[in-house]
């Protein structure tokens, strides 16, 4: 069922575009935030890493301005059926955006301190991790405008994926350290990185699974493998 | 629309909306390929669906989609116009309705009836509560008083009217003369009660204590109320069936309702879309 904001009563249908908008916004100012501090890392520009640093903030805000802009709708409005579903789902949303935005963050700080040292070849390991997760997210997003469940279902099968591509990561900076213990503390940074990355992979999971909600009222979480 | 799992124990007509799956009660009340007509005019087409005792089903749609002539059929009042006929079945525990052998003062006992705007007689409240079991012959003093009490006691209004049993009903406010018209409907002791709007002149507290004394009383009576609150249907009623253009779209339990209905107009009507 095609979902259309549209109601009868025009309010209502304000309130919800505007919901809508600020989840494109926090969507893509912690994507923004996301690529600068994957800059940051691989260009070895701190300017970059504190820049998403500083625009967390403004993620946070929207987190909350997301919640109050919900509860408005709820008991102004009292949703039923779709509409419930869409305000619920984009409360969760904005809460995981929120919270890959704190991933970043830690991607940031860690990047930072990689970038103390010189640099490692070992850094490219990343690549991967960072492509998938990075399109988990871009497609998290999407498929929430686009109302795309089937995108939404496509990327839960990627999660597992990005879960194996950080355990071999780990995996293979683990031997390496035994090799040189003098870049012990860059690798444990990488590992830190690429397990933020992991999670960053586990949260647009958790919009996909809302967007499947808000769109087909299917509870696809915990259905196992 | 075929629910998932059917637990009624009869079987049902192929074409039916059926009973919403897990419902596990009898089927109290069915409707079977019923059509209504106003003279030439057909205001329900090919009703069916089972209801089950001792629930609450509401009857939510549109302005003139059939809600008050199906429930004004439960009781037969539509018979009391000129020119209304109907086709198909109504049962009530298995027995039609519409049989010949049913004597209709009988059945219109077994079901009470609250209406939109509370319409108490010009006498006293006693005398209100009372009327069902005047009609019954019933004059004797104790069970009156007895009747009175129980009655005025399940709709909560015995405190505040214990005092002034003599006095006028006209004199009550729009709530309490609500649950004025709810006793009086519960005294015959019925087994179905059936309401048409009844809070839609009330304010949100006296609706409060209506819609509580619903919740009570569906553990003796199966109720059903036509509803034009989104809210009320989703507050008080077990199962809700939805009327369009006089017929039945969609019947399954309130939740599945107002979470995810599976019929387009169900949903536009109920989030406010319908053009
Ligand atoms: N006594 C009557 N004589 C002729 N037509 C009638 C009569 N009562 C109702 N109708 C028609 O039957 C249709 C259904 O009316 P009904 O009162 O059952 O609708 P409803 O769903 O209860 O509407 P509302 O929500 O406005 O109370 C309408 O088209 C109405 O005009
Ligand atoms: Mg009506």
């Amino acid at each position: 069922m095609a979902y259309s904001r549209s109601h009868i009563l025009t309010p209502f249908t304000e309130k919800l575009d505007q919901i809508h908008s600020s989840i494109m916004t926090i969507g893509e100012l912690a994507r923004a935030n996301f690529k600068n501090a994957i800059c940051g890392l691989f260009e070895r520009n701190d300017d970059y890493c504190n820049n998403a640093i500083a625009n967390d903030e403004e993620i946070d805000l929207l987190e909350m301005q997301i919640d109050r802009e919900g509860l408005y709708i709820m008991s102004r409005f009292q949703p039923v059926a779709s509409d419930l579903r869409y305000v619920i789902s984009s409360m969760k949303i904005g809460a995981n955006i929120e919270r890959i935005g704190d991933q970043v963050v830690s991607i940031a700080r860690r990047s930072r301190k990689i970038n103390e040292h010189p640099e490692v070849p070992e850094l490219h390991e990343l690549d991967k991790v960072i492509k998938l997760a990075m399109k988990m997210f871009d497609d998290a997003l999407r498929a929430y405008t686009e109302e795309n469940e089937t995108l939404a279902l496509h990327i839960k099968t990627q999660d597992k994926q990005l879960d194996r591509l950080n355990k071999e990561l780990n995996e293979r900076l683990i031997l390496r350290m035994q090799d040189d213990s003098s870049k012990i503390p860059i690798y444990f940074n990488l590992i830190f990185i690429s397990r933020c990355l992991e999670r960053i992979g586990d949260h647009a999971a958790n919009i996909a699974e809302d967007v499947v909600f808000a769109v087909s009222a299917e509870d696809i979480r915990h259905l196992g493998s | 629309m075929n629910p998932t799992s059917i637990n009624s124990t009869e079987l049902l007509p192929s074409s039916s909306k059926v009973t919403p799956s897990g419902v596990t009660n009898e089927t109290f009340i069915k409707v079977i390929n019923f059509d209504f007509f106003y003279g030439k005019k057909q205001t329900l087409f090919n009703i069916n669906f089972a209801i089950p005792s001792k629930h609450v089903t509401s009857f939510i749609g549109p302005s003139g989609s059939g809600k008050s002539t199906l429930l004004r059929n439960f009781n037969r009042m539509n018979e009391l116009l000129p020119g209304v006929r109907h086709e198909g079945d109504i049962t009530i525990e298995g027995r039609s309705i519409f049989d010949a052998s049913i004597e209709i003062i009988a059945l219109r006992r077994r079901i009470g009836m609250v209406f939109q705007k509370s319409n108490p007689f010009p006498r006293s409240i006693y005398e209100n509560v009372v009327f069902p079991l005047r009609i019954m012959g019933c004059h004797k003093r104790a069970h009156l008083n007895e009747t009175v009490e129980r009655s005025l006691r399940s709709v909560a209004l015995w405190d505040e009217v214990k005092d002034r049993l003599g006095e006028n009903a006209l004199g009550l406010s729009g709530g309490q003369m609500q649950r004025l018209c709810i006793a009086r409907a519960i005294a015959g002791q019925p087994d179905i009660l059936l309401m048409d709007e009844p809070c839609s002149a009330l304010d949100p507290i006296a609706t409060a204590k209506i819609e509580e004394l619903i919740v009570e009383l569906k553990k003796e009576f199966t109720i059903i109320i036509v509803t034009h609150s989104m809210q009320q249907a989703s507050r008080v009623s077990d199962l809700t069936a939805f009327f369009n253009f006089g017929k039945l779209i969609e019947f399954d339990h309130t939740n599945r309702i107002f979470t995810a209905p599976i019929e387009k107009q169900t949903e536009d009507y109920i989030t406010g879309r319908f053009g």
